[in-house]
């Protein structure tokens, strides 16, 4: 087989198990930004991809599982945000319990709906849409753009969320509430409002990334199919330095990371593949240590406010 | 693996309604006189440890179908659990124990430590570990000996694939894995010596992506027939081949652990099977007539558990003569004349 279709199918790979994390990313980094880590992407996620499923099949339309799932990820998100903002509960416990909770609830769900045993789902499929001229172009013409119209919502919400943090007035308040929500407060920013509207918005591209995996690329649903996806996105975020932009590229590498163990052992060599999937972790290290660019995380990220719990 | 982050205890609701389910029906409780009384078979409590989901339709299916019909056919009361952590199978052993549980079946090899560190402490308890290595008083490996039909299932690949090159998709590299995919190499190279075997480990038993990558990647590679031996994972596996042959590129997939003919019965040639069920219901058996404990239950194709089950929708598809073959080479195996290669993991076993 010629060196470029194995380059090309590498690349593929790398798209279609990165775009899920990017998706999840950008979400989080919006909440981050705000001052709140959602621990509780995975229970999104996982939510969104058997709320995907259950819509798509219901309707027999796909584009209606992904509007599903991102509604099943933001009513996750809409429990982590009542106790997280409005109760001002710790922050990692509470994502943990909604993970381990959206985990749950969905085996329920999914056992209750098709046998305890389980059956393997047939979903109608995302087909993917080729991007005219762009699909076209040598090398990374199909990886980049002959996808799922997921993947494209991708692409196209990392500069916009990028404007909107860093070039709007909206983008100002949620960075101020991330960094000094006292101050915030004290410039009219309704910290706590935004919060859960950020909190919200996480959650429903959570739900789509769900969605994601089951629609466009898997075909199925299985339960813990999330498989730690909401923990990698989470990492994802430090990697891209809460910087959408970034955060899209730093996706897309863990993706290729992923994908790179596969082609290697396809292609036959004899290498501990767990060290490719250690490798973005390395980094992510690397770049939180400030070897690797500078990251800093929002000032008051995971704190609760206010600090007198009132 | 089991340390990883994902739904580390998911379990917990889905062992709730397992415990509904167990409890809503025929478990009789009114065994009443107080001593345990194995003739009768009413007070046998009978447990199930998984580390994964048993909607896998696959290796904790049939796990979870064993323990139902135990509970059926015995009158036993039945109890299921989901664990993922090492921590976590200590502490289940522990809460059955304290409970006065007779038989605990622990489907995996993952959970042999904490069932030897176990066994002791509740020497009433017997721990079956399917896919264990480890022999104690109480504890006993029950070792089905997929590779049987495993190298059935190679005979297939071989006899099937144009391209001469096939691909098996695993989920950790364990020796009861490595087991099957040694003997399904041998099976393939008796009926197509000169086929190229790709091989690829996923990491995890449930990542139904990751899986589909793998699969993809050695669809890519031009391999049109693939095996699989993950849990809940396979069907990204069998979703990669419905996609490919939907492309044109007619790829076919095996199914393992238990029968997935009907997963995708398009694509599926057949299934390497272990008829769990039958053999935990055997296994239970053995307990009530004090006949377990201290050494390996082996259970092949010679107890008519494992066996090579290949699928009647694309049986057309098998060129001529190589059904006869492969029955054939079955017989061989049940009657000791054809050995099936093993990767030995029991204790004071040479393979």
């Amino acid at each position: 087989m010629a060196d470029a279709a194995v380059l090309t199918a590498f690349l593929e790979a790398s798209v279609r198990l990165g775009v899920p994390l990017a998706l999840a990313a950008l979400g989080e980094t919006l909440s981050e930004r705000s001052g709140v880590i959602n621990i509780g992407l995975e229970g999104s996620i996982i939510a969104g991809a058997l709320g995907g499923a259950l819509g798509a099949l219901a309707t027999g339309s796909a584009g209606v599982g992904v509007v599903a799932g991102a509604a099943a990820g933001l009513a996750v998100a809409l429990v982590f945000a009542l106790f997280v903002v409005l109760l001002n509960t710790d922050q990692i416990i509470t994502g943990t319990a909604v993970t381990l909770a959206g985990l749950g609830f969905t085996a329920v769900v999914y056992q209750s709906r098709f046998g305890t045993t389980g059956t393997a789902l047939t979903l109608p499929t995302l087909d993917p849409w080729p991007v005219p001229l762009l699909a076209d172009l040598p090398g990374v013409g199909t990886a980049l753009f002959a996808q799922a119209p997921t993947t494209y919502l991708a692409y196209l919400l990392a500069p916009l969320l990028w404007w909107l943090l860093f070039r709007t007035e909206w983008g100002l308040e949620i960075r101020a509430a991330g960094e000094d929500p006292d101050a915030a407060a004290a410039a009219g920013v309704r910290v706590r409002t935004l919060r859960v509207v950020t909190c919200l918005a996480a959650g429903a591209l959570a739900g789509v990334a769900g969605a994601h995996l089951a629609l466009a690329h898997t075909g199925t649903f299985s339960e813990g199919m999330s498989a730690g996806k909401g923990f990698i996105a989470i990492a994802v975020v430090v990697l891209g330095r809460w910087n959408p932009l970034l955060v899209l590229m730093a996706a897309l590498f863990f993706g290729a990371a992923s994908a790179l163990q596969f082609a290697l052992q396809t292609l036959g060599f004899d290498v501990g593949y767990q060290l490719f999937l250690a490798f973005p972790y390395v980094l992510t290290l690397l770049a939180l240590a400030g070897w690797v660019g500078r990251a800093r995380a929002p000032a008051a990220l995971a704190l609760p406010w206010p600090r007198d719990g009132a | 693996m089991f340390g990883r982050l994902n739904g580390r205890r998911r379990g917990w609701a889905a062992a709730v309604v397992m415990a509904l389910a167990a409890c809503g029906g025929d478990a009789d409780p009114g065994a009443g006189d107080g001593s345990p009384d194995p003739e009768a078979g009413a007070a046998l409590r009978v447990a199930l440890l998984t580390s994964g989901p048993v909607s896998d339709a696959g290796w904790y299916a049939g796990a979870y179908e064993g323990l139902l019909l135990i509970g059926d056919s015995l009158g036993a009361e039945v109890s299921h659990q989901q664990t993922r952590t090492p921590t976590e199978f200590d502490e289940a052993f522990l809460a059955y124990g304290a409970e006065g549980y007779d038989l605990v079946f622990a489907h995996g090899f993952e959970y042999q430590d904490a069932a030897m560190r176990a066994g002791p402490r509740f020497p009433d308890m017997t721990i079956v570990v399917s896919g264990g290595g480890r022999v104690g008083d109480n504890v006993a490996p029950l070792i089905f000996t997929l590779e049987e039909a495993s190298y059935l299932a190679g005979m297939a690949a071989g006899g099937v694939t144009r391209s001469g090159v096939v691909g098996m998709v695993g989920g950790v590299e364990i020796p009861p894995v490595q087991g099957t995919f040694r003997a399904f190499e041998a099976g393939v190279r008796a009926v197509r010596p000169d086929a190229t075997i790709l091989e690829a480990f996923i990491g995890n038993w449930d990542d139904v992506a990751a899986a589909k990558e793998a699969a993809v990647a050695q669809i890519g590679r031009g391999a049109d027939v693939l095996i699989h031996n993950t849990d809940a994972a396979s069907f990204g596996v069998f979703q990669a081949a419905r996609e490919a042959t939907e492309g044109g590129a007619e790829t076919w997939v095996l199914g393992m652990n238990r029968d997935q003919n009907d997963i995708a019965p398009d694509v599926t040639l057949g299934s390497a099977v272990i008829r769990i069920p039958e053999a935990f219901l055997e296994v239970a058996r053995r307990l009530l007539a004090g006949d377990l404990g201290g050494a390996p239950v082996y259970e092949g194709t010679s107890e008519d558990v494992v066996d090579f089950v290949a699928n009647p929708a694309t049986e057309a598809r098998y060129p001529d003569g190589l059904l006869q073959r492969i029955r054939a080479a079955g017989d061989s195996i049940r009657a000791g004349t054809l050995e099936v290669p093993r990767v030995p993991f029991v204790d004071g076993e040479t393979g």
